[in-house]
């Protein structure tokens, strides 16, 4: 689908025709070989599972026809989760882009302890998410933690954990572990960009912030793209925080569809209905896949400064 | 990060008013990378505080500090967070390894000998953008039947499966910064395609093998949800101890928080002192395909 693109045409022609087939075939064995058990068998047994009466303690293989997505769309679970997913990825993927960008803008400059600060930045994105959320039950403990102790000096009581200020409380945890990320991908953009440009930008005081969106913005779209689609991807699948700190709960109400699924599997033990419902997040994404691919392959950003 | 900034002296600037202008993003910057770090740090006071301070004072620094708790996590027995902490050491090491005998030798047979074509790395790409939810059932059930199940290697498979795609997408995106001429050189000389791939391609490809094994490392590291569909007690790695750590010990915090800074600080070290590897591979990984 992308056979047009012009570096892999260029590509092409510099290369000689070598007749090295039996070479390349045994370099690629380990691949396909890996690609084929544990890559092409788990999908094509995932979508076949869906329409079987599969659960974890009968792995028998009866199959049900559709029964799977009707028990789906019947109970309420499935649809809860996955418009809560949607609208809190919306959510997280909007604040990090924005505060992404901004930071990126405001770190994108010579000042003193800049390399060290750059570095802590970083951090967040290192810490395991399922770690993390083990150190926000840390923070917000109500007996214990930093963040209560804080509200209750400040003579408010919240309980952080409580049904109405659970999802605030998850954006913002969100937010704080992945806005480092967004950054990162937008800044390295930025390194790309014409010195001239920006240098004209930044003295030019008074029309700063024309000048980003008539300038900046449309150069840096690409990147922009790229940092909001792999975030995006990764909100729609989370998993770990949330697991960790609220397992989908209180109720149902923050339970991701990753969550959904999981339970369905390995608490209810429902081995086709979980399927059932991967198959369904599956379908949806794939038409923007290509789209994706395609996009994120034509920004063209050199990594490497 | 290698890059240098320079911003070239502007006319009208007097050095003072533009050193104290720079100063003032230094404050800022500063204060927000220690806000997006609060939960680490406030992790890192409480694992040096008593367990009688934990409760008490919850918002001031250690005023006993004590390494009990360090103690406790690494010597107490009932805890295994010894065994975890290795069990996740093997996981990353195994799944590094693993990642690079499968997709160095794969990516060059792709991109210089044409092997399949584009339509492979097309789909490492589209391969990345799936849900990893969607495969937890079918490992489980695979794995169940090949006795894989709450295995190292298991979980080093599992993990490859994850990082496989990021790691083809990379090489690939280095391999084509490799000028070719050198090989065409050494094929003309009569050097077969092994001998070119391990002594000539290697070496210069080594930064990018040494990205790719950085990233590979920390999020096979830092990997949960495979971890905890796929191992039960064996094979249990630091993510998932320290998650159960909270559930299985009730109140003991600061052991619960030694636990958790010690199982995150193998990919901070790497943060600090493999960050040009690391900044380069995540935002290569980011935009190549």
């Amino acid at each position: 689908m992308t056979k047009g693109r012009p570096e892999l045409a260029a590509a092409n022609k510099k290369r000689p025709k070598r007749k090295n087939t039996a070479a390349a075939a045994l370099l690629s064995l380990p691949l396909l070989a890996f690609a084929l058990i544990f890559v092409a068998y788990p999908l094509v047994s995932g979508i076949l599972t869906a329409f079987q009466a599969k659960t974890l303690l009968d792995p028998s293989a009866a199959f049900n026809g559709i029964d799977n997505f009707t028990a789906l769309f019947k109970g309420p679970g499935f649809a809860k989760s996955a418009g809560f997913t949607v609208t809190y990825s919306a959510i997280v993927v909007t604040l990090e882009m924005i505060l992404g960008f901004g930071l990126a803008l405001l770190v994108n400059r010579k000042f003193p302890g800049k390399k060290a600060f750059f570095t802590m930045l970083l951090l967040p994105i290192m810490v395991a998410p399922a770690l993390l959320g083990v150190m926000f039950r840390l923070l917000l403990n109500g007996d214990i933690g930093a963040v209560p102790a804080l509200l209750h000096g400040m003579g408010m009581s919240v309980s952080l954990f409580a049904p109405d200020s659970v999802i605030p409380l998850l954006v913002v945890l969100d937010v704080l572990q992945w806005t480092p990320f967004t950054f990162l991908i937008i800044y390295a953009g930025l390194q790309s960009f014409p010195e001239e440009l920006l240098e004209a930008t930044a003295i030019d005081g008074a029309g700063y912030f024309r000048s980003l969106w008539s300038v900046v913005l449309p150069v840096l779209k690409p990147v922009l793209f790229a940092a909001f689609f792999l975030r995006a991807i990764d909100a729609l699948r989370t998993f770990d925080v949330i697991y960790v700190l609220t397992a989908g709960g209180p109720g149902t109400s923050t339970t991701t569809l990753s969550i959904y699924i999981y339970k369905a599997a390995f608490e209810s033990g429902d081995f086709g209905k979980a399927a059932a419902a991967s198959l369904l997040v599956l379908v949806v994404l794939l038409p923007f896949v290509p789209f994706i691919v395609k996009r994120i392959a034509s920004t063209g950003l050199e990594g490497k400064k | 990060m290698t890059t240098t900034f320079k911003t070239p002296p502007r006319l009208g600037d007097r050095v003072p008013k533009s050193q104290r202008k720079r100063w003032i993003f230094t404050g800022i910057v500063g204060v927000l990378a220690i806000f997006v770090n609060i939960p680490l740090f406030n992790a890192i006071l409480v694992s040096f505080k008593p367990d009688g301070d934990i409760g008490k004072n919850p918002l001031g620094l250690p005023t006993n500090p004590t390494l009990d708790h360090y103690a406790n996590v690494l010597y107490a027995s009932g805890y295994d967070f010894p065994r975890f902490f290795a069990n996740s050491a093997m996981i990353a090491v195994g799944t590094v390894l693993l990642v690079l005998c499968i997709a160095v030798p794969a990516t060059y047979a792709i991109v210089r000998l044409r092997f399949g074509g584009r339509w492979i790395l097309d789909s490492a790409s589209a391969l990345r953008l799936l849900p990893a939810i969607f495969f937890v059932v079918p490992f489980f059930i695979l794995f169940t039947n090949m006795g894989l199940q709450d295995s190292i290697l298991g979980l080093v498979i599992a993990n490859t499966f994850l990082n496989l795609p990021l790691g083809i997408i990379l090489l690939a995106a280095g391999l084509r910064d490799i000028p070719i001429e050198i090989e065409e050189a050494a094929s003309v000389d009569g050097a077969s395609v092994y001998r070119t791939l391990f002594s000539l391609v290697l070496p210069m490809l080594a930064p990018t093998v040494v990205a790719v094994a950085v990233l590979v490392f920390i999020f096979s590291w830092n990997d949960y949800l495979f971890a905890l569909v796929l191992s039960t007690s064996n094979a249990t790695p630091v993510t998932l101890g320290a998650a159960n750590f909270v559930t299985s010990t009730g109140i003991r915090w600061g052991d619960i928080s030694a636990a958790s800074f010690l199982s995150t600080l193998p990919p901070l070290i790497f943060a600090v002192f493999a960050q040009r590897y690391l900044v380069s591979g995540l935002s290569a990984g980011a935009v190549k395909g």
